[in-house]
């Protein structure tokens, strides 16, 4: 029965066009800005500082970025259908039904992952066409394994953090107003529109707090290391970009932003689980 | 006979509203069985407490052997409820929500099949079972509703005034699946509805108003106490009339040119008619209706 709850989320949120549409729009937005004027700066910064394959470089930075972006908002669009049965009434059809309620939350989750899943793979996808039409290469084989796992916890991570966000969101206007602005938000807290290094020192620790940065760190540095031996870059060029991240005066290993990342989405869970069984308490 | 649903002092407050105030009433299995009601009433909340939907206050629910509180999941196999609003999927076909909806019950794939096929049989819309539940009329959408509830042949159905916003055509249609169901399925129907002539069809009629019972009985129980026969007789000489009236000390009421007379029983009628042969332009005899029991009950005209 939770496989067929999934399906019929899957069904709902791939027929709702606009909501899968919307759940992109932060993606849109992020390349539209790129290719406009953010490209061009970040890719003169970039020739000072490495020189070589500057272009390909930028453009994989700037899909990383879009890929962990992605796995945000399009976990956000698929809990959509979580409020909407909520504020419709939709969800007293299933609470008169014999199903617990722990099956019918996890559908949820585990459709906000798959939907997340696949959209940013959709996203992959497309990110190597424009790279590769750019005049950059494909990734390796095992590049693009590590970036399909990398995704695998991006979006483990994502969907904790909105999973806890929308135990407290009962209103569809209310759902509306979180997504535009977790949408545009995450570009900011991932380091995306602005670069890291571009920001004040309190911004930057609130982004460092916030765990989706990691996994966009990790995307960045798999993606970004098909252009460029990564061992090559300033440490300070890849601090600027948010390759690495640097805590008390120490760059954090790539087993850190891991630990992090499954560490939090442990804990947003939960502290979603329990606002979830709070509420039904009545 | 017996008692499928047995309710003891239910009660249910919102706050400081009382919007369930110690009721007591039974329903008989097979029957249809009304719960009729202004708006406000306490309705919905009763039938959403029975249906495990609300958790009461105080009081006891025996629901065909099993104590409400005790085993919802046990209440929940046995009842299927259509609720006033629409609760399947827009955007998926009626098929499509069934076999969803269907999964929610312990029943193997080729089951599952075989009650899908039913359900669309007896609600009459297995042409349409393609078609999305949002793209569907209202008449065809309260159908599919009906149908999902029956999915596991439940042996109790509730249904939250199904009838309200469709046109009197669909709303026959409707009517008949919901009769034949309780004849040809033997399936025990609680509704509620502010229809009179629909309350005026079941079998037995509890009427609430700000959450208490203000009358219970069979239809023709509630006309019979609750509201009087009337005669009404277009005199040619209206001066003679009322003086007829006023001897016998007859209660009446005139409106235009016709004079109604209350009886107690419509035999009384034949008495005044021959009495006053010669001056009767034109005459009626009229039953109680349940409209009018209703308004003596509560003290009020119903509410739309």
């Amino acid at each position: 029965m939770i496989l067929q709850l999934i399906k019929r989320n899957l069904k709902i949120f791939f027929r709702d066009k606009a909501s899968v549409f919307f759940s992109l729009l932060g993606v849109f937005i992020i390349i539209g800005l790129y290719v406009i004027f953010l490209g061009k700066m970040m890719i003169n910064y970039t020739d000072q500082m490495v020189g070589i394959n500057s272009r390909f470089l930028m453009t994989s930075w700037i899909m990383a970025g879009v890929i962990s972006v992605t796995t945000i908002t399009t976990c956000n669009g698929a809990f959509g259908i979580m409020v909407e049965d909520t504020a419709l009434n939709r969800m007293n059809d299933f609470k008169v039904s014999p199903i617990k309620r722990w099956q019918l939350v996890l559908s949820y989750v585990l459709s906000a992952m798959i939907v997340g899943f696949l959209m940013s793979l959709l996203t992959l996808i497309l990110s190597e066409v424009y790279i590769y039409i750019d005049g950059g290469t494909l990734l390796s084989f095992i590049a693009f394994i590590k970036v399909l796992a990398l995704i695998v916890l991006s979006v483990f991570s994502s969907s904790s953090l909105i999973f806890l966000i929308m135990a407290f969101i009962k209103s569809q206007n209310a759902f509306g107003t979180a997504s535009s602005i977790i949408g545009t938000l995450a570009g900011f807290l991932m380091g995306i529109y602005i670069p890291v290094g571009n920001l004040p020192v309190g911004v930057q620790t609130v982004i460092k707090i916030f765990p989706l940065s990691h996994s966009g760190a990790l995307i960045r540095q798999t993606m970004m290391s098909e252009a460029v031996s990564l061992e090559n870059l300033p440490e300070e060029f890849k601090l600027f970009l948010g390759l690495n991240f640097e805590v008390n005066g120490e760059i954090l290993s790539n087993w850190i932003h891991i630990a992090y990342l499954l560490v939090s989405g442990v804990v947003f869970y939960l502290l979603a689980i329990i606002v979830v069984s709070r509420k039904r308490s009545k | 006979m017996e008692k499928i649903i047995n309710v003891t002092n239910l009660q249910k407050s919102y706050g400081n509203v009382k919007a369930v105030n110690g009721i007591d009433f039974y329903v008989e299995k097979g029957s249809l069985f009304a719960f009729l009601g202004p708006n406000g009433a306490g309705k919905t909340t009763t039938i959403n407490i029975l249906s495990t939907l609300l958790s009461k206050d105080v009081g006891d629910v025996n629901i065909d052997g099993i104590n409400l509180g005790e085993s919802e999941d046990a209440i929940r196999n046995l009842i299927g409820i259509v609720f006033q609003e629409g609760v399947l999927d827009p955007l998926l076909s009626i098929k499509e929500n069934l076999e969803t909806r269907g999964s929610f019950y312990k029943m193997s794939k080729e089951v599952l099949k075989e009650r899908i096929k039913l359900a669309l049989e007896v609600t009459g819309i297995a042409n349409i079972s393609s078609r999305k539940y949002g793209t569907l009329s209202g008449g065809q959408k309260r159908r599919a509703d009906i149908a999902r509830a029956l999915l596991h042949s439940p042996k109790i159905l509730f249904l939250d005034e199904p009838t309200t916003g469709l046109d009197p055509q669909t709303r026959k249609n409707v009517w008949n699946t919901i009769i034949h169901l309780q004849k040809e399925e033997n399936m025990t129907i609680f509704l509620t509805t502010h229809y009179m002539e629909e309350a005026d069809k079941a079998d037995y009629v509890v009427v609430i108003d700000n959450g208490e019972i203000a009358a219970k009985g069979t239809p023709s129980y509630l006309k019979d106490n609750y509201s009087n026969d009337l005669l009404e007789i277009k005199p040619i000489n209206e001066e003679k009339l009322i003086n007829y009236l006023t001897l016998n000390n007859l209660d009446y009421r005139k409106q235009s040119d016709v004079y109604s007379i209350k009886l107690n029983n419509t035999i009384e009628s034949i008495n005044i008619i021959n009495n006053n042969k010669d001056n009767i332009a034109s005459f009626q005899v009229l039953n109680g209706t349940l409209d009018d029991a209703f308004i003596n009950i509560t003290g009020k005209e119903i509410r739309e």
